[in-house]
């Protein structure tokens, strides 16, 4: 294998492992709001990038104002969920939030096989995949667009996360849920809000990822990526999540080459196991304990 | 009259072959083996607030461990081809549960949802032992002179295991280990307190689970006979944990009642593949919402039951009355069991 080769490699894992940084960022938002996890994530994604599919085939608009559709389909659908569904379990253990979320899952691929079917579809992308060389290397346009869009939307979640009103109080409740409430935080906007930004970044990152894996109504596994690179980062870190996911995408992309090739699906658990018990706080993170 | 119930449930349960057209008692023997497995992931869930999306890989090591063996080494006897389906099952959970189960949260669900994935993917490439895709068929067991070559000899095989499994499970409670499991189940920070470790506790749960899913997964190779990798996909893993919410969490009965419940609804929403997650999203999601302790705390309200067994509800494992949600699990709010000791721990942070 040259070196040449591995660039392009890297670059492509980087490209993939950006995708699941934002998965591991909109579940680490979630979580970090309401300590639970959103197992209909994944599904989220799927959904609200058919939406944007569908407005780039039967009204034709162009891709940016598909990824906008998406976008806003992501937002009202998780403002819909939460009030309706998720909400009334908001005084409930985390353990009925997740079953919640496990139905939801259920029920939104269910839906999305009646609405657009259970086949793939090919997505068009804002780059193109012809190879940029550059010497002896040879690296995808599009894999270097999904790579600088998606550092993009972490930069500007972390600026929101930073200065913002909303970006403080979704802080503040990470930190202690009731000293926020006690300092006039409405803990239930935020909750509101953390689904809602969570489901956007979802949304961005199914309209990046549309163009490589095809779109499917088994699109959302990509949330188990997600899970692992959020591990990876020690969950319920931003930075972490960011590093994890990158290196999962990386590992994912390299283990098939010094590995038998049919190692590549397993790549996501082996590394969740083995991050748990060599470094159980993530690569970046610490174990967070628990105070009585 | 709690008797009488017993005594008509096990008429019912070993006349049932005699009665019932042939394949219902294949289907019969289903839900017992399902009934095994959603005990198994009741005893983890029900105590150690800990969910697997893994129990189909459990099972799926299970079968394959009791037909490879029934294939390669058939003069092994049936009793301990199914005890090794268990004790391999369980050393597989035990190396998963020992890196999972360390940590405070919600890691084990994560992993065991990618874990079930990984052994589809194992046995598709181990097609040497496990003929992949192809599937592999299952000779019939032999129990002594016995050949099980009908549904009814397979169905009472069953039965009987289930039966051992319940009782064994019923009893669990009544060790020092089942006293700790108690105690994580009401607090985890309280039975932390009186010195019960937590992880050690929760990855022996888990163990017990996957020791409980591989005997029945040995059992479910004998009964369908044919073993393919797709029919231990992701769904049934979700299956399982319909049975538990369905059934009622922490209920031994109530997992028997969702096994029954769920097994029958797959059975006749076979034709209508598209609707079935459909339906079982909407059936988890309104469990949740408006029956958080599942059928067997639904039944336990109706007043001619509930005065016929009072008191029973605290003793056993079987029927406490465990409604996750009703109550917000604080520390000090439960110690209806010895061993959480401390009454009014300080009241601090959420987490």
């Amino acid at each position: 294998m040259t070196s040449a080769a591995l660039v392009h490699v890297v670059v492509s894992g980087l490209a993939t492992g950006s995708i699941y940084a934002l998965m591991a960022i909109s579940l680490v938002i979630i979580y970090n709001a309401t300590r639970t996890l959103n197992f209909a994530q994944g599904e989220m994604l799927m959904i609200s990038t058919f939406v944007g599919w569908t407005a780039l085939r039967v009204l034709s608009v162009p891709l940016v104002v598909a990824l906008l559709v998406a976008v806003i389909a992501a937002a009202v659908l998780a403002w819909v969920l939460e009030r309706t569904i998720i909400r009334h379990a908001i005084s409930a253990t985390h353990f009925d939030v997740l079953i919640i979320t496990l139905g939801l899952s259920l029920m939104l691929r269910s839906v999305a096989g009646f609405a657009w079917t259970h086949d793939e579809f090919p997505f068009p992308s804002f780059f193109t995949n012809r190879p940029l060389v550059v010497g002896p290397v040879r690296v995808a346009p599009l894999s270097l667009g999904i790579i600088g869009a998606s550092l993009a939307l972490m930069l500007a979640l972390g600026a929101l996360f930073r200065w913002t009103r909303l970006g403080r109080a979704m802080r503040a409740v990470a930190q202690n849920q009731r000293a926020a409430r006690l300092m006039g935080i409405s803990v239930e906007r935020v909750y509101s809000s953390s689904w809602i930004l969570a489901a956007v970044v979802g949304a961005a990152a199914g309209v990046l990822i549309a163009p490589v894996v095809f779109l499917s109504s088994k699109m959302g596994l990509i949330a188990i990526n997600g899970f692992t690179a959020a591990i990876l980062g020690g969950f319920g870190s931003m930075p972490g999540s960011v590093v994890g996911g990158m290196l999962l995408g990386v590992l994912e992309n390299l283990a098939p080459l010094y590995l038998p090739a049919s190692i590549k699906h397993s790549v996501p658990f082996l590394v969740m196991i083995t991050i748990l018990i060599v470094r159980p706080g993530g690569v970046v993170g610490r174990v967070a304990r628990r105070k009585v | 009259m709690r008797g009488a119930a017993i005594a008509t449930g096990a008429v019912v349960v070993l006349g049932w072959p005699w009665a019932a057209p042939r394949y219902f008692v294949f289907l019969a023997s289903l839900i017992v083996v399902n009934s095994i497995v959603a005990i198994g992931l009741n005893l983890l869930s029900g105590y150690t607030n800990q969910l697997s999306f893994g129990h189909a890989g459990f099972l799926a090591i299970g079968a394959y461990t009791a037909a490879i063996l029934a294939i390669r080494a058939s003069w092994l006897p049936l009793p301990a081809t199914l005890l090794a389906a268990g004790l391999g099952t369980a050393a597989v959970g035990l190396a998963l549960g020992v890196p999972c189960l360390r940590l405070e949260g919600l890691y084990l669900a994560m992993a065991t949802l990618a874990f079930g994935f990984v052994v589809v993917e194992a046995i598709l490439n181990l097609d040497w032992l496990t003929r992949g895709n192809d599937g592999l068929h299952v000779p019939p067991g032999h129990l002594g002179p016995w050949a099980l070559a009908t549904d009814t000899a397979r169905y009472y095989l069953v039965v009987v295991v289930g039966a051992l499994l319940v009782a064994a499970a019923r009893n669990i409670t009544r060790t020092r280990t089942g006293r700790a499991l108690l105690a994580v189940r009401e607090s985890e920070i309280a039975a932390q307190a009186s010195g019960v470790h937590l992880a050690a506790y929760k990855t022996l749960a888990f163990v017990v689970s996957a020791f409980y899913t591989g005997v029945a997964g040995g059992l479910f190779a004998l009964v369908v006979g044919f073993l393919s990798p797709d029919s231990f996909d992701v769904f049934l893993s979700v299956d399982f944990v319909a049975m538990i919410i369905v059934g009622g969490l922490g209920s031994i009965f109530g997992s028997v009642v969702g096994a029954a419940v769920i097994t029958t609804l797959n059975d006749s929403l076979a034709g209508f593949q598209n609707y079935r997650p459909l339906i079982f999203g909407a059936i988890l999601i309104a469990s949740m919402l408006f029956m958080p302790g599942g059928i067997a705390s639904a039944l336990r309200r109706l007043p001619l039951l509930a005065s016929q067994t009072p008191g029973s509800a605290s003793r056993t494992p079987g029927s406490a009355p465990r409604t996750p949600g009703s109550a917000p699990r604080t520390p000090g709010s439960a110690p209806r069991t010895p061993g959480s000791a401390p009454r009014t721990p300080r009241q601090g942070d959420d987490r």
